[in-house]
């Protein structure tokens, strides 16, 4: 409690230096973001405490439909506030075509925020020198999530390298049953599950982090043997006869928040439908409730694992980056208010939070969950080291990030490992 | 007309055919309806006809799915948006289109042919074209060549622009199926009218416009549906990130798309609550509705 | 003929002007002005009310001043000036927000992705040669033919046999017409539980996958029952599939058996049944309209040819073909155009299923998405004109048409 004490008192003494004493009172900020449901309503508590204190109402109207939506709104002059974006690659683009205010211009203190977030996520917003990308939550993704009392009653253990990943893989087809859970229907977005799957076997092969930083700045081409090897490794998981539960229709046609019920399902012979499933933090939040109070006990992770040999560890990750369309006073506070420690405190402590707040110095005791605790650590752990990478397609130019990469991976998934080539031409092609 | 007494030999066959149509076209609805009243477990627990089948169905009849959709935050504000749109959509294209419709049945002036078969050309832009320079027109006007010809509005996301759009949406259908309704009024009436001396203005609003009311309501019908269920204008011209501007169609989005899971109990729930008003509107004004689109394409 | 001096004429052009062009233009303008100052002005009920008001009554009191102005022009000619300030607002209103984009759009297709510098023919090169736009224009044709037939075929039996029935016509019509009532999105949301897929070993709840397995032997996804492994791509059982993903028939027994035949199997076999499964749900929607228009045309069919036809013993399906068909030839050329221009701008069904993955785009998504997602305006406009182009022909025949009927 100590710290949010100390939280308001920054908070109050800022609002002092702000403002000099002049009052915000019913000043109004509109934020939007892809956020919904149980999100979205932890996203507007984080402000609950700040309006009581400065008296500026802030609303967040999220939703499914966001990216599409902002670029309409840029497009007519109607913009919100400040906009919640899930892909920094949309952060940048926007402020690349003038509309968006920096950080610096809203008299951020960017020493102190760098310190908070660390120099990789701030980079990750940043044009020409300025920063337009405000931190916030992120999530980890280089995690399979396995039930180990199954693991257990089968005498399994958890993979530490691909190679043994494989291996169990082919002793449970083997033993009648299906290893993975894969599904990656996701409305406007279906596809994007696999490109994660790419993301981290990049991190994991070839000179790691460096082939993963120049692939996603397109230093190297899409069709490079490094890519395609890394397609080729997804493809043996997609196609493998029996890897995945349900095949390819479960793959393509399987909503990912419900990807991995399978696992929680018995068939006629007590087994679950399957065995791991590789997916990121936020996924508790889709699982049924009985199941989701169970997470980091019943249904927890291990790390994604490791490939080529002499590579150090890395992690892939993702989050949401916020751009500001406004200038004002009132938009001011609310800026600092969010990059601040204790912005996440009530949002953490809702039973149903599984996003992870990215500032160094936020109490994670307040997490809900344990296993929360665990992945925030990870992530906390991973960008100290510099192992630490964003979700490449969320960072590459849209067409390809948002269009083509996903688009192509759904075909891949259902033309199988022969298409392979074809996809990523089609990839390299339609990068602008 | 004996066609009622006719005495056709393969009615049955008729009846066959009809029942089995209206079967065909009743049934997506009517496993959609029913699942609506199950508990969310229950939905993918079982199928719909497997839970009849056994009598689970009737058990576990709820409505609890319907009273969490109906009790989120500010749905009566959306019913209330929705309708603050769609009345003066409905209304403003009426004005003008009868008075267009008027000069095009019964007025004649240079280029009136030319003129109305751009009207009916214009029904074939797709509407998704008109976006995105309207909402640039809506912001920042027209220039041409330096001259400002529309000054800068800037009028997105406001209720106006969304009245504005669907007037704009709505009015080659307008025009096109009044011309036709008031086409077919009989023509002595209106033109002993004119010899009498009475002016347009009288002859319009004394003679037209009340025998024209069925047509009228018939348009009215067909534009307060569509704007009820549109979702993309409201989307465009209305900036959906603020709260206060949520329509029935996008809150239920919210609601059905946003949460977690394919939430199934309330995307079938939600679906039907957005159905409510178009099919209360529907039945109610059936007649009007039907009799407008026969107007509009019998004569051809 | 009575000859106008050169000022009556002047008079006569400006009042013209001013009844198309000026006069809207005040009529539009002052509107929005007046509720975007009102907006933040007054509370939302008010600006409603006003709203109403304002825009059913403006339009009143700029005519009786047009009026005013078109009694200076000669007396033969205050009749077609007083026509056009009667169209004025709405042709007004169609050309600006109507015609203005199209011809905008038409000129940002020859421009690059940004609408900065030309570059000739180059969009539509890329729209005729890119593989996902060919399909895009393939799914369309399929829209097409497929909506647009089904449609008539059974709005054409629903007029017909409800026409012949002494009770319940309403009623049978009523069920077809009402899905007309609901939104496409609803519509979507109600196939999209009929096409439902879960992976085993979940219970399916889309109806036609609980058809699809249970019928025929149960699959059993790799389980060992009695000690042999019995897999989940088993021929002999039907396991639950993705309908929205399946581009052609070769994952399904009527497929395969029909594989390397004729060239008509041939067919069949890359039938993308992903897009027929969705334009079903247009066909659904639309069959109700169609069903109520024809309906209205048979019994506009005068009773004696009718009797003539039964007299002469003629079956019923004879008397369909050879006299009610070809009575209300006019009716079905009509809807069927509405068909073609509605099935062109189909948009909703697509955005809210498949967003176009898997070859089930259409051209009316694939322009948002160009816009929205790729951001390539000068293609967004290209797929635009694309459709524009498509219904030419139409209005062409119709002009035509229409021709022909006011010169009989």
């Amino acid at each position: 409690m100590k710290k949010s004490i100390f939280g308001l008192l920054v908070i109050l003494s800022m609002i002092a230096v702000a403002c000099g004493g002049s009052s915000l009172e019913g000043e109004e900020v509109f934020i939007t973001g892809a956020l919904v449901g149980n999100d979205a309503a932890g996203f507007q508590e984080n402000f609950d405490s700040f309006t009581e204190e400065t008296g500026i109402i802030v609303s967040f109207q999220g939703s499914d439909n966001f990216e599409q939506e902002i670029q309409i709104q840029m497009e007519s002059g109607d913009t919100p506030d400040i906009a919640l974006f899930p892909q920094p690659g949309g952060v940048v683009d926007a402020a690349q075509r003038g509309y968006l205010i920096s950080l610096e211009d809203l008299g951020v203190d960017m020493d102190e925020y760098r310190a908070s977030f660390s120099s990789y996520i701030v980079g990750l917003g940043e044009v020409d020198g300025a920063h337009y990308g405000g931190a916030h939550a992120f999530n980890l993704k280089s995690i399979v999530w396995y039930q180990p009392a199954e693991f257990e009653a089968r005498g399994y253990s958890v993979p530490a390298t691909w190679d043994e990943m494989i291996a169990l893989a082919d002793q449970i087809v083997a033993e009648g049953m299906n290893p993975f859970c894969f599904g990656m229907e996701s409305e406007g977005a279906s596809g994007w599950l696999a490109t994660d799957w790419m993301e981290d076997i990049m991190l994991r092969t070839g000179e790691g982090t460096v082939t993963y930083d120049k692939w996603v700045s397109h230093e190297i081409p899409f069709n490079d043997p490094v890519v395609k090897n890394a397609a080729t490794l997804l493809s043996q998981i997609m196609h493998t006869d029996g890897y995945v539960v349900g095949g390819t229709d479960a793959i393509v046609s399987t909503y990912f928040g419900n990807a991995q019920d399978p696992m929680f399902v018995k068939d006629a012979n007590g087994n679950p439908g399957c065995f791991m499933h590789r997916q990121a933090s936020f996924i508790t939040s889709f699982w049924p409730d009985e199941v989701q109070s169970q997470a980091g006990v019943e249904t927890t992770v291990f790390p994604f694992p490791a490939m080529d040999d002499g590579l150090p560890k890395a992690a892939l990750g993702a989050g949401d980056m916020f751009a500001v369309y406004s200038d004002s006073d009132a938009v001011k506070e609310v800026v600092n208010y969010m990059l601040s420690p204790t912005f996440f405190e009530a949002a953490a402590q809702r039973p149903d939070n599984s996003r992870i707040y990215g500032h160094v110095d936020f109490d994670s005791s307040l997490y809900s969950k344990d296993i929360t605790r665990t992945l925030a650590d990870a992530i906390t752990g991973a960008l100290a080291e510099n192992a630490f990478r964003f979700d490449a397609s969320d960072l590459m130019p849209p067409e390809v990030g948002g269009g083509s990469f996903w688009k192509e991976m759904m075909n891949l998934a259902v033309n199988g490992p022969g298409y392979i080539d074809e996809a990523l031409d089609n990839i390299e092609k339609s990068w602008p | 007309m004996n066609r009622n007494n006719q005495k056709w030999y393969d009615k049955p066959v008729t009846k066959l055919i009809l029942v089995s149509i209206a079967l065909t076209w009743i049934f997506p609805i009517f496993g959609f309806l029913l699942s609506s009243f199950r508990p969310p477990e229950a939905i993918k627990r079982a199928s719909w006809w497997e839970s009849i089948y056994t009598g689970e169905y009737w058990r576990e009849l709820t409505l609890q799915n319907y009273s969490e959709v109906f009790f989120t935050e500010n749905l009566d504000r959306s019913f209330y948006n929705s309708l603050a749109i769609t009345i003066p959509s409905t209304i403003i294209p009426i004005t003008i289109a009868a008075f267009a419709a008027y000069a095009f049945a019964f007025m004649e002036f240079k280029g009136k042919n030319f003129l109305f078969m751009m009207v009916v050309a214009s029904m074939i832009i797709p509407l998704q074209m008109s976006l995105v320079p309207l909402i640039q027109l809506f912001k920042s006007g027209i220039e041409l060549g330096g001259i400002t010809l529309i000054p800068a509005l800037d009028i997105n996301g406001t209720f106006v622009a969304t009245w504005f759009a669907h007037t704009g949406f709505g009015l080659p259908l307008a025009t096109f199926l009044l011309r036709d309704f008031m086409m077919g009024l009989p023509k002595s009436v209106i033109e002993s009218a004119k010899i009498d001396g009475a002016s347009n203005m009288s002859t319009f609003f004394r003679l037209v416009v009340p025998l024209s009311i069925s047509g009228i309501a018939a348009f009215a019908t067909f534009q307060f549906l569509w704007v009820y269920n549109d979702f993309l204008v409201a989307n465009v011209f209305l900036g959906v990130y603020k709260p206060e501007n949520l329509v029935v169609t996008s809150h239920m989005s919210q609601i059905v798309v946003g949460l977690f899971g394919e939430a199934w109990h309330l995307r079938l729930s939600g679906a039907v609550i957005s159905m409510i008003v178009p099919l209360i509107v529907f039945f109610s004004l059936q007649r009007f509705f039907i009799r407008g689109l026969i107007g509009g394409a019998v004569k051809g | 003929m009575k000859k106008y001096s050169q000022q009556e004429k002047l008079l006569n052009f400006g009042i013209s002007f001013l009844a198309l062009g000026a006069f809207p233009l005040v009529w539009f303008l002052s509107q929005a002005i007046l509720f975007r100052e009102l907006t933040d002005l007054i509370s939302r009920n008010m600006l409603v009310v006003i709203g109403l008001l304002v825009g059913s009554s403006f339009v009143f009191l700029l005519f009786s001043g047009m009026e005013r102005i078109i009694k200076l022009a000669p007396i033969e000619r205050r009749d077609s000036l007083e026509a056009k300030m009667f169209a004025g607002p709405s042709l007004f209103m169609i050309f600006l927000f109507l015609f203005y984009p199209a011809i905008r759009t038409i000129y940002l297709s020859f421009k690059d992705r940004y609408g900065t510098s030309f570059v000739g023919f180059e969009n539509y090169l890329w729209s005729f040669n890119d593989t996902e736009m060919l399909v895009t224009i393939r799914n369309q044709i399929i829209w097409l033919v497929f909506v647009v037939f089904f449609t008539l075929f059974f709005g054409l039996i629903v007029g017909w046999l409800t026409d012949r029935l002494n009770k319940g016509e309403a009623f049978f019509k009523s069920i077809v017409f009402m899905p007309m009532a609901i939104s496409a999105v609803g519509a979507s949301a109600i196939f999209k539980f009929i096409y439902e897929y879960r992976p085993p070993p979940l219970t399916q709840i889309g109806i036609l996958n609980g058809i699809r397995v249970s019928t025929g032997e149960q699959c059993y996804n790799n389980r060992v029952i009695d000690g042999v492994v019995k897999g989940y791509d088993d021929a002999s059982c039907n396991r639950a599939v993705g309908w929205l993903q399946q581009r052609d028939l070769s994952n399904f027994q009527i497929g395969q058996s029909l594989e390397s035949a004729s060239w008509l199997d041939n067919i069949l076999v890359n039938l993308p049944l992903n897009t027929v499964l969705l334009l079903v749900i247009m066909i659904w929607a639309y069959t109700g309209f169609a069903a109520v228009v024809f309906s209205a045309g048979i019994k506009a069919i005068p009773a004696d040819i009718m009797e003539a036809g039964q007299i002469d013993g003629a079956s019923e399906l004879k008397i369909f073909v050879s006299i009610v068909i070809p009575y209300i030839k006019s009716t079905i050329i009509v809807v069927g155009t509405y068909m073609v221009i509605t099935v062109l701008k189909a948009f909703d069904i697509v955005y809210v299923t498949t967003r176009g993955d898997l070859e089930t785009n259409l051209l009316a998504v694939k322009m948002l998405d160009e816009f929205s997602k790729y951001r390539n305006i000068g293609r967004s406009s290209t797929v635009a004109v694309l459709i524009f182009i498509c219904v030419i022909p139409i209005i062409i025949g119709n002009t035509y048409r229409e021709k022909e009927n006011s010169s009989l």
